[in-house]
């Protein structure tokens, strides 16, 4: 019924949104399903968005289930895309232009994943070590990863040629992506998500699994199964920040042929809401990706057809479906880790249901005294289930794509 | 470097500090009452834009009304799902930023079509303080500012008085440090925490009018970059208190300051850096406060 009510209020937005911009209903959601299903290309860019957002979002689940809530994907995209474009440039010219294709992605997919790992590990031995907050370090490295990428896009990977927006020289053919469909844009990435999901699904069945889940409700408990607080975060963000990286290696080898400014566009945020969005489950995170690349695709289809409805209307949904999720969320205790690991402040209880005031009265610093295992508030976050049922949030992004 | 650079590097660290330092104290009070607003950025940007809206049909006080209006109702939705809902707070202030960044371009888009030209509409007026502005250096500095740069300053010094003196203060205190022992003493931690957020709403919007109404007097979707974030690491790094808040303001304002003007200093350093520098020196106080706490809480237990 909940869900219902979500689906409810989300057409609500959407039809409010439309009619304010003076159109029709109905002309607009023609647009949309134009937009994502008139030609075989429009697939293909359905597919090309769905894909990338999906590998975060899978990547993302160990450290949200351990609740790490780690914001910084973007970032470990831009990272991974300029590590993977320097290495694949380097292997051209100590080659000279003569490797093979697989060389090219081997080096280049390893490059963007180390990359993207290590850039996760900062925020991780920040955390570890000092209890720096994981949303606001991974926050503001995000516009240090920003920076970075200005400046490597003027300076050691800026194109040869005079450009009107900075990018770097166009990289080998052998290194690109081969099409999937052809006369798309879709590419071989996606083969990857499904890698992903098979190794998930092993993790999944591991007794790491388990000990995630049992750190994110009894970090104390956890360490009598033998991981501690900084295993937990660098295990898990070291996940995110390489899967992170590689769909920054892939959206520089398979949809852009070169580095570009706006490499990570909002993909890394758009994975840890799909992930939200999918109940941190393969299947549900598959659907989610999908529904938001097809908001984004059918959004442009919307403004073309109507000629008044911008097209950032897809934003605006996109934050009303993820108010609805944590609403979802919250009525199936279990499927969302609380995410209280990540936060580490000093005030003790109560950080994020406030309405256990019973369970909030533990005393901080004698918390805080447990030190590396123990984090200051998490004993009083409601059970993380090892293997939580399949996400409601697939129910809902399904309901709303009918 | 001439002295006039840094005087007029440091009244622009005063005019950016102003909205950092409004948006902080209310956060301030937020956290202090044990809550966390990560919907702070949504807030101040959707403020932004009904702050210039309102402006441009009714003048730039109905724009600032109108922004803090907007930080309320969105802090009203924060509330009802977090509290009535149960909803993780986390996620909400996350959905509440998207939706703030999302419904603010979407609206501006509607009001100015791309292709027409962006509307501009009057700034908060300056007061006239006559020959203060004429001292040199200091003058322009201190006396030149828009009237919110001094509204911001009384603000903290209200928000030092009202933690410390009032009722309200000590409640929300309380309720943050325990909750259940401040329950037992006839406080009612839910509804002092959603005081606390709607405070700490309407101050984020108000925040984001004062970019926006300030020194602009326009809209540009996403003109807050970020600063809702900052706001929070500044929160953290000013131990919640008015006068740390204030001065975590100041030191980000000084570094976006400078990096606007780095080009002029004559100091040979990559533009990218500059425009990093603020966000890194705040990670950077950041890691150092988490160590003074962590140090503080193991001293104490020593004792204990």
């Amino acid at each position: 019924m909940l869900t219902g009510a979500v689906i409810a209020v989300i057409l609500i937005v959407a039809t409010a949104l439309i009619v304010l911009a003076g159109a029709d209903p109905l002309v607009g959601l023609r647009g949309l399903v134009e937009g994502v299903s008139s030609s075989p290309y429009r697939i293909g860019e359905l597919l090309v968005g769905a894909t990338p957002i999906a590998l975060v979002a899978i990547t993302m689940i160990p450290a949200l289930r351990a609740g790490v809530f780690s914001v910084g994907a973007e970032g470990q995209i831009t990272i991974g895309a300029i590590t993977a474009t320097g290495a694949i440039l380097g292997v051209r010219s100590l080659t000279g232009d003569a490797a093979p294709a697989p060389l090219y992605w081997v080096v280049g997919m390893l490059a963007g994943a180390a990359g993207g790992a290590l850039f996760a590990l900062l925020p991780a031995w920040l955390a570890a070590r000092w209890r720096v907050n994981v949303i606001l370090s991974t926050l503001l490295l995000n516009y240090v990863a920003t920076g970075f990428l200005g400046w490597t896009l003027r300076t050691w990977l800026a194109s040869p040629d005079t450009t009107a927006t900075p990018q770097s020289e166009k990289l080998p053919e052998a290194s690109a992506l081969p099409d999937l469909i052809p006369g798309t844009r879709a590419h071989v990435g996606i083969l990857l998500v499904i890698v992903a999901v098979i190794v998930f699904e092993w993790w999944r069945r591991s007794p790491q699994a388990t000990r995630v889940a049992v750190f994110a409700a009894r970090p104390a408990l956890a360490r009598r199964l033998g991981t501690t607080r900084s295993r937990t975060l660098y295990g898990t963000m070291l996940v995110s920040g390489a899967g992170a990286g590689i769909v920054g290696w892939m959206q520089i080898a398979g949809v852009n042929e070169r580095l570009l400014g706006s490499v990570s566009g909002g993909v890394g945020f758009s994975g840890l809401a799909v992930a939200l969005l999918g109940g941190l489950l393969p299947a549900g995170i598959a659907v989610a990706a999908v529904f938001f690349s097809a908001l984004t695709v059918g959004a442009i289809g919307m403004q073309s057809a109507t000629g008044t409805i911008p097209a950032s209307i897809a934003d605006v949904i996109k934050g009303v479906l993820l108010l609805g999720v944590a609403v979802i969320a919250a009525s199936r205790p279990g499927l969302l880790a609380s995410g209280r690991a990540s936060t580490g402040r000093p005030s003790g209880g109560d950080d994020v249901a406030p309405d256990d005031d019973a369970d909030a009265g533990a005393a901080p610093d004698a918390d805080a005294f447990a030190g590396a295992a123990s984090d200051p508030s998490a004993d009083s976050s409601p059970g993380a289930d090892p293997s939580p049922s399949p996400g409601p949030a697939s129910g809902t992004t399904e309901g709303a794509t009918r | 470097m001439s002295i006039e650079l840094w005087a007029s590097i440091l009244a622009g660290a005063l005019a950016l500090a102003a909205p950092l330092a409004i948006a902080g104290i209310g956060e301030g009070f937020v956290e202090r009452a044990g809550r966390l607003n990560l919907g702070i950025e949504g807030m101040m940007i959707l403020g932004a834009f009904t702050g210039v809206f309102a402006a441009s049909m009714f003048g730039p006080s109905a724009g600032l009304l109108a922004a803090a209006i907007t930080g309320t109702l969105l802090a009203l939705l924060m509330n009802l799902l977090v509290y009535t809902f149960r909803a993780n707070e986390i996620v909400v202030g996350l959905a509440i930023t998207m939706l703030g960044l999302g419904l603010s371009t979407y609206l501006y888009q509607l009001w100015i079509p791309s292709g027409q030209t962006n509307i501009s509409v009057p700034t908060i007026a300056r007061i006239d303080l006559g020959p203060l502005t004429d001292i040199p250096l200091v003058g322009q500095m201190i006396f030149g500012q828009s009237p919110l740069v001094y509204a911001a300053v009384l603000l903290i010094v209200a928000a030092w008085a009202i933690s410390r003196f009032t009722r309200f203060g000590l409640q929300i205190r309380a309720v943050g440090a325990d909750p259940a022992s401040a329950a037992l003493r006839g406080v009612r931690p839910r509804a002092v925490g959603a005081r606390a957020l709607l405070i700490g709403g309407a101050l984020a919007g108000l925040a984001g009018a004062t970019i926006s109404l300030g020194v602009i007097g326009s809209f540009t979707p996403g003109m807050t970059a970020g600063r809702g974030y900052i706001v929070l690491a500044i929160v953290i790094m000013g131990r919640m208190t008015p006068v740390g808040i204030a001065l975590g303001a100041i030191l980000f304002g000084f570094l976006q300051s400078f990096s606007l003007l780095s080009q002029s200093t004559g100091i040979d350093l990559p533009s990218e850096l500059y425009a990093t520098l603020p966000y890194l020196v705040t990670l950077v106080v950041l890691v150092l406060t988490s160590r003074a706490q962590l140090r503080r809480q193991a001293g104490r237990l020593r004792f204990a």
